[in-house]
């Protein structure tokens, strides 16, 4: 994958130095109040506290929020109403399987997943959204429901996660989708190693329930470009098969063969109206949070 | 371009192993771990080799090392006309000059000097040469070498030895030189008078193939006369209580014709004290006998010298006279036994010059400690074990370094309280029936016995045993002699620094005929000898004999040759090195006359003098026919200098050797080994780097 263009005044930050920050908060208020810092002058940075309309007092509410200005003009009770949070429920669901935790050398890709839900979740707090998390290998490891006070329990149980366990899609998904009967933005963190039809056909749910779903696609370098050079015995970390291989021969088929399941997972994707983006663990967190914003910014334009 | 050993061009085979190495597969022993073989299981699986070789730098160093390793053992070499060009007709010459002291006969040795320096003048420029000095001994200069300074100072240096002539050393040395030589030819020039006396030495010593040998004799044609002085002998006697020597020389005339009213003279401590002249008849020998001289309590040296004839060297013999040696006995007999139980004894040991025997006898009742004061040895015959204190001072006495005789007889009880001084145990008198016993097992190798070992030397077993004592041996003591019927005779046991033996029949005439035989009075003397630790001193050493000091040390007075600090003067006047380390206290004595070594911590300051005579054997001036000596050596006769310069064709093995290409070929694989190590480091590093 191409890298992005820098926006001016982003900072970017290697993962390879995040990864010496031990607490997960303060690794997300060091990339998104940086990020925010860099972007305060960004077009789709619009989401804040507005006055929408004003209503007739209705009985039980808040009298806090009775104009006293119009009463004094028009003798009658209004209410102002205000577009002042999303509360969307943010949900990361977040899969911890066990080839997540494969790394060629950099961060390995569960904790580049880790930082990358630590610091969305982080940002969708500061829009006062709801923050949630579930984690998933072969089944539901660990949920956490949206709230807006459970920042501090999502970035726990982030810190605490482990990839132990060969992972599927289906089983566990179809289990998730109960946990979302509220439409909310529901973020996959995951390799995806499955056939891009089955991942979407378990995705679909989410999305027909009135979900906003994004796919960020995480992979090591090594994944994507097959490095390797001498004969020897690769083991798959899931299933613990040894395949004897000969990386030099198998070197252009395999990228074809990624590209390929890369491109297909993306065009599905669309095809779904299911957003999906390729990290390269190599890459600077900033911008997973671009390319988020990105995506958020097209759901208000849709909204 | 030769090979000596093209076999090892087979070992080229092996340059397969590095190409075959780098074109299969090779397979990393760890296994990598991937997130998911998914996309690698849709991969058609083809199993193949690794056909295209990598690293095309590191397989040719790898190749590279090979050949030259294979190359490096096929020894190779260069057959070049030019380098055949420049060693044709050098010379390998080696010079031997006899040094022996019959070459100090009138002029021989100015002769074979002139000789010898007409050898080194006559070198080609090309020429390299040895200069090999010998006499019994060989000694050479600088080897091989161009610098003929160098030689002529080495002639002009050398000095006449006191050695005998053999030949086997110096034409060993000279044979070895040939041998690790690479000029084409090699000569040898031997300037000697060819004495027939040192052909011996020179059995089974063969030159190199092309070798020659030009001898230059120096030697009279005429028969040459020579008088010498073969030896002295000594005659003691004791007058008024004191010692003295008459000194006898024998003289010997190899000359073919008789000499008469030949001087002859003896010298004592460098002073002359009788001259007589004797008549020596053609190719014989007299005897010259000089008025007996009273000796002192100290050791003097003397000389015998006749009238200087043309060889010297043997015209003077030198000794030196020591005091008359007496060993101290003491034999403690039995007060109740017959008076001649002690006879024989007393009377073989009565009889003695060299050395004389101090016998004090005494009885068991009357022995005491202070008996032994002065004693070297104690003979209990026929007696039990000292009771109380003198019982206790004998064993002390004993372990200091004392010899005890013990003869069984019918009183040797030794009871149980007694000091343990017996080699065994003493069982009662067993009788043997008819002519009696005999002994049947000698140690001929023991000191005691050895002077029996030579045939018509005296035979111990004519002795008849009638009666003896059975003795069961310690473990720790050894059976010098046993009976016809296996029980030990002579049983021996040391104690501490002393020695006791255990003899199991009387030294009288009452149980044995011993005594009546000629072997008792050596017997008794080999035995009292033994037990006193007697060394007879030795009057003189032929020259080239290397001394142990540590043999002289008792007349050198000091507490040991650890503790001496030698100084060792030769005849010459010169102060020679006496060995250190290991060889601590050997000194070679080299030269003819009177050596003198001091001891600085010695107590008493007269130093010891020895005297060193040369060989005799080298009197005798028969010439052996050089040219047969040549070609004893060569192999080849009637060879003579013109015939003696064969080209010695250079052998591809000489070629080889001399030009060493292999070591060349060595370092260079050597060099691509560490370049290939560097290499490959280098690139394990890179792919561990990429892994």
């Amino acid at each position: 994958m191409d890298a992005q263009p820098a926006a001016p005044g982003a900072r970017f930050v290697d993962p390879n130095a995040l990864a010496r920050i031990g607490s997960l908060e303060l690794l997300a208020r060091t990339v998104v109040d940086g990020f925010i810092n860099g972007l305060h002058k960004a077009p789709y940075l619009g989401v804040s506290i507005d006055f929408a309309e004003h209503r007739m007092y209705m009985p039980g509410d808040d009298i806090r929020f009775m104009d006293w200005r119009v009463f004094a003009r028009t003798d009658r009770f209004y209410v102002k109403t205000f577009e002042a949070d999303t509360n969307a429920n943010f949900s990361v669901l977040f899969d911890v399987s066990r080839s997540m935790s494969f790394t060629s050398g950099g961060v390995s890709k569960l904790d580049y997943g880790r930082y990358l839900a630590a610091c969305l979740t982080y940002f969708s707090t500061k829009q006062r959204d709801r923050v949630g998390l579930v984690t998933f290998d072969d089944d539901i490891v660990t949920r956490v429901p949206p709230s807006a006070k459970h920042l501090e329990v999502v970035l726990h149980t982030l810190d605490r996660i482990e990839a132990g366990r060969p992972g599927s899609f289906e089983r566990p998904l179809f289990k998730a989708t109960e946990f979302f009967k509220r439409r909310g933005i529901l973020l996959f963190i995951s390799d995806f190693y499955d056939e891009p039809q089955a991942i979407v056909d378990a995705l679909k749910p989410f999305r027909y329930g009135g979900n906003d779903v994004l796919v960020f696609h995480v992979l090591d370098p090594a994944e994507i470009d097959f490095p390797y050079d001498d004969a020897t015995s690769f083991q798959d970390l899931e299933t613990g098969r040894k395949l004897p291989v000969v990386p030099e021969k198998l070197r252009e088929q395999y990228r074809q063969l990624v590209q390929e399941h890369v491109g297909a997972l993306s065009k599905l994707c669309g095809e779904n109206r299911i957003d999906y983006a390729m990290f390269n663990t190599s890459q600077p967190l900033d911008h997973a949070l671009f390319q988020y914003l990105a995506m958020r910014h097209k759901l208000t334009r849709v909204r | 371009m030769g090979l000596l050993a093209p076999l090892f061009l087979l070992g080229l085979a092996a340059i397969a192993v590095p190409i075959v190495i780098h074109m299969i597969q090779r397979e990393r022993k760890e296994v990598i771990e991937f997130p998911s073989l998914m996309f690698v299981r849709r991969i058609p699986f083809h199993s193949f080799r690794r056909q295209r070789i990598r690293h095309w730098f590191l397989l040719l160093l790898r190749c590279a090392a090979l050949v030259l390793l294979v190359l490096a053992f096929a020894r190779p070499f260069v057959r070049s006309p030019a380098l055949a060009a420049v060693t044709d007709g050098a010379r390998e010459v080696v010079i031997l000059l006899d040094r022996s002291y019959s070459m100090g006969f009138g002029d021989h040795w100015e002769r074979a000097r002139d000789a010898a320096r007409d050898a080194v003048n006559g070198l080609a420029p090309d020429d390299r040469a040895t200069l090999i000095f010998f006499d019994s001994g060989a000694a050479a200069g600088p080897r091989s070498t161009t610098e003929r300074a160098s030689l002529r100072g080495l002639i002009r240096d050398v000095e006449l030895g006191a050695g005998v002539t053999r030949y086997g050393p110096a034409l060993k040395l000279a044979e070895g030189i040939f041998e690790s030589s690479e000029l084409p030819r090699l000569e040898a020039v031997m300037i000697s008078d060819f004495q027939r006396s040192g052909v011996d030495s020179a059995a089974g010593i063969r030159f190199p193939e092309g070798a020659v040998l030009t001898p230059v004799p120096i030697g009279s044609d005429v028969a040459a006369a020579n008088v010498s002085v073969a030896g002295v002998l000594f005659h003691r006697e004791y007058f008024s209580g004191r010692e003295r020597v008459a000194v006898g020389a024998r003289l010997t005339n190899r000359g073919a014709v008789a000499i008469e009213g030949l001087g002859v003279s003896l010298e004592m401590d460098g002073r002359p004290v009788e001259t007589l002249t004797a008549d020596l008849p053609a190719n014989g020998s007299v005897t010259v006998d000089f008025a007996a001289v009273t000796l002192t309590d100290v050791r003097v040296p003397g000389a015998v010298r006749v009238e200087a004839d043309t060889l010297p060297a043997d015209d003077v013999f030198h000794f030196v006279i020591s005091p008359g040696q007496v060993v101290r006995v003491l034999v403690v007999g039995n007060e109740r036994s017959a008076p001649e139980a002690d006879l024989y004894l007393t009377r073989a040991l009565g009889i003695g010059s060299a050395p004389a025997f101090d016998v004090r006898s005494t009885t068991l009742a009357a022995f005491e400690a202070a008996d032994l004061d002065d004693r070297q040895v104690v003979v209990l015959n026929d007696v039990g074990a000292p009771p109380g204190d003198a019982g206790g001072a004998l064993a002390d006495w004993v372990a200091a370094g004392g010899g005890l005789l013990v003869a069984a007889g019918e009183r040797s009880a030794w009871p149980a309280g007694a000091p343990d001084l017996l080699p065994g145990g003493v069982g009662s008198p067993q009788d043997r029936a008819g002519r009696g016993g005999a002994l049947g097992y000698v140690d001929y190798t023991h000191p005691v016995f050895e002077v029996f070992a030579a045939p018509r030397s005296g035979d111990v077993t004519t002795a008849r045993f009638f009666r003896y004592r059975p003795i069961e041996p310690q473990a720790e003591a050894v059976t010098l002699a046993r009976f016809d019927d296996g029980q030990p005779a002579l049983v021996e046991r040391r104690i501490g620094r002393g020695n006791v033996l255990l003899w199991a029949s009387g030294l009288d005439s009452f149980w044995n005929d011993l005594a009546k035989k000629p072997v008792y009075l050596p017997f008794v003397h080999r035995l009292t000898e033994y037990l006193a630790d007697y060394r007879p001193p030795t009057p003189w050493f032929p020259a080239g004999q290397v001394l142990n000091l540590s043999e002289q040390e008792v007349a050198l007075g000091t507490g040991g040759l650890a503790e001496a600090e030698f100084v060792v003067m030769s005849p010459s006047g010169r102060r020679i090195p006496v060995s250190a380390g290991d060889r601590a206290g050997f000194i070679d004595l080299a030269e003819q006359g009177l050596y003198e070594v001091h001891d600085a911590r010695a107590a008493d300051p007269r130093p010891l003098t020895l005297a060193v005579n040369v060989d005799l054997a080298e009197s005798d001036l028969t010439a052996v026919d050089p040219e047969e000596l040549a070609a004893t050596l060569t192999g080849r006769v009637g060879q003579g200098r013109e015939a003696s310069a064969p080209v010695r064709e250079i052998s591809a093995g000489d070629l080889e050797r001399r030009q060493s290409v292999w070591w060349y070929l060595l370092v260079a694989a050597f060099l691509l080994l560490v370049g290939e190590t560097v290499v490959s480091n280098r690139l394990s590093r890179t792919v561990l780097t990429a892994d």
